[in-house]
């Protein structure tokens, strides 16, 4: 009996270390693949030749930016890669807790997910 | 933007990353003054720049506390509820009550704040668990925990209190963060901290958990009304996370009294500069 307690003691500690590493991970990633499209865009200011844009592109022009490799577009994208890294991170909670079948921290972390949505669309 | 410019604003950035890492705030209030005072920038960039760094430092700090056992994750989820519906109300029904009043409440309430933490030292002692009932609503919500202090090798659960008090002064954070643009760690600390009895160090990682969501809200706002600067940003995210990887190494092997204190001159310092920055003829 004792062992299976400690046993699923150490299984519940393996699955809250496995959540928290993978925190770590996506929010540090985030960063870094932000900093990497950033620097990305900032090789394209210097290949271009024209000077550091000073404004963020729109969400909805940014496609077309994108596909047309300007320097403006991938900067902007770098921004809104870090912007959403919150975002994704929130979205990783959501699954952690309908895997652990907290229903009340489900309900908790899906109003936060709106909230934010929300705000994105509804001021944007 | 000057290259010297530039170069400038990832060192202070660099500073506010790790202050902000250490105090559990997202530096905001550093780099908001010192990039319109000092490098002159409009204040709406500023303020979108200084969103971006907040979720550059709460991602590069906040990473390395959750996986360090500090941050306490059910009570950021239950926190966080407060603070984007304060937020969203803040930017629906706008400022109803005039800027001078929420300046000077929340100027006193700062400077009560931290005259509460530098009064009394948190002691491992302090920090141990209190026996005794938790309220109802910290045992439903599963909100107390336990971390592991690496400065004093201590492991240390702790109950969280006044669990309804704690969120609507997250709510009046969300509010008041989503009006100037900061993360509101600096009010979120002091309310895990000294209302919900949760431990220093606890407290500083489970707010910067939290700022992220805070801003990433408010930064997307400005981002598409095109106030983000890149060139800015970029220098910012970069200084302001290798702050992080300085600043959460700093906060892990202090001693949780002197993070309280630090914290306390800062709150010092914040409210000071609240009541005073609203006086007549003082522009700050």
């Amino acid at each position: 009996m004792q062992r299976r307690v400690s046993a699923l003691r150490r299984a519940v500690v393996a699955e809250v270390e496995d959540i928290n590493r993978l925190i770590y991970h996506i929010l540090r990633g985030g960063v870094v693949v932000s900093v990497a499209v950033l620097v990305f865009g900032f090789v394209l200011v210097a290949m271009t030749g024209r000077p550091i844009p000073e404004r963020s592109i729109p969400p909805r022009s940014l496609g077309d930016q994108l596909y047309h490799f300007t320097p403006e577009g991938y900067l902007s994208l770098g921004v809104l890669i870090l912007i959403f890294t919150p975002v994704v991170r929130v979205l990783l909670s959501l699954l952690s807790f309908v895997k652990e079948g907290d229903r009340m921290y489900v309900l908790m972390t899906l109003i936060v997910f709106v909230n934010l949505i929300t705000s994105l669309f509804l001021l944007a | 933007m000057s290259i010297a410019v530039l170069l400038i604003l990832a060192i202070a950035a660099f500073l506010a990353g790790m202050g902000g890492s250490y105090l559990g705030i997202g530096g905001g209030v550093f780099l908001i003054p010192f990039m319109t005072l000092v490098l002159s920038v409009n204040i709406k960039v500023a303020i979108a720049t200084s969103l971006i760094g907040v979720i550059a430092t709460s991602s590069g700090a906040a990473s390395v506390y959750v996986r360090d056992h500090l941050t306490n994750l059910r009570l950021a989820m239950f926190l966080e509820v407060a603070t984007t519906l304060g937020g969203i109300a803040g930017a629906l029904v706008g400022l109803r009550v005039p800027e001078l009043f929420l300046y000077f409440a929340f100027g006193v309430m700062v400077l009560y704040a931290a005259a509460a933490m530098a009064r009394v030292r948190e002691t491992a002692k302090e920090r141990a668990y209190q026996a005794g009932p938790e309220p109802r609503l910290t045992e439903r919500l599963k909100l107390s925990s336990v971390y592991f202090d690496r400065e004093d090798q201590g492991v240390y659960r702790y109950r969280v209190q006044r669990p309804v008090a704690g969120f609507g002064v997250s709510a009046a954070a969300g509010l008041f963060s989503g009006l100037l643009g900061v993360g509101g760690g600096f009010i979120k600390v002091p309310a895990m901290n000294i209302l919900m009895r949760v431990p220093m160090k606890a407290a500083v990682a489970t707010s910067n958990f939290m700022i992220g969501v805070t801003a990433a809200a408010s930064a997307f706002i400005y981002y598409s009304q095109g106030l983000v600067d890149p060139g800015l940003a970029a220098m910012v995210i970069i200084g302001v996370f290798s702050g992080t990887n300085l600043g959460t190494r700093l906060l892990e092997h202090s001693k949780a009294s002197n993070v309280r204190f630090a914290f306390a001159i800062f709150l010092t310092a914040m409210g000071l500069a609240m009541l005073l920055s609203r006086l007549p003829g003082v522009s700050i």
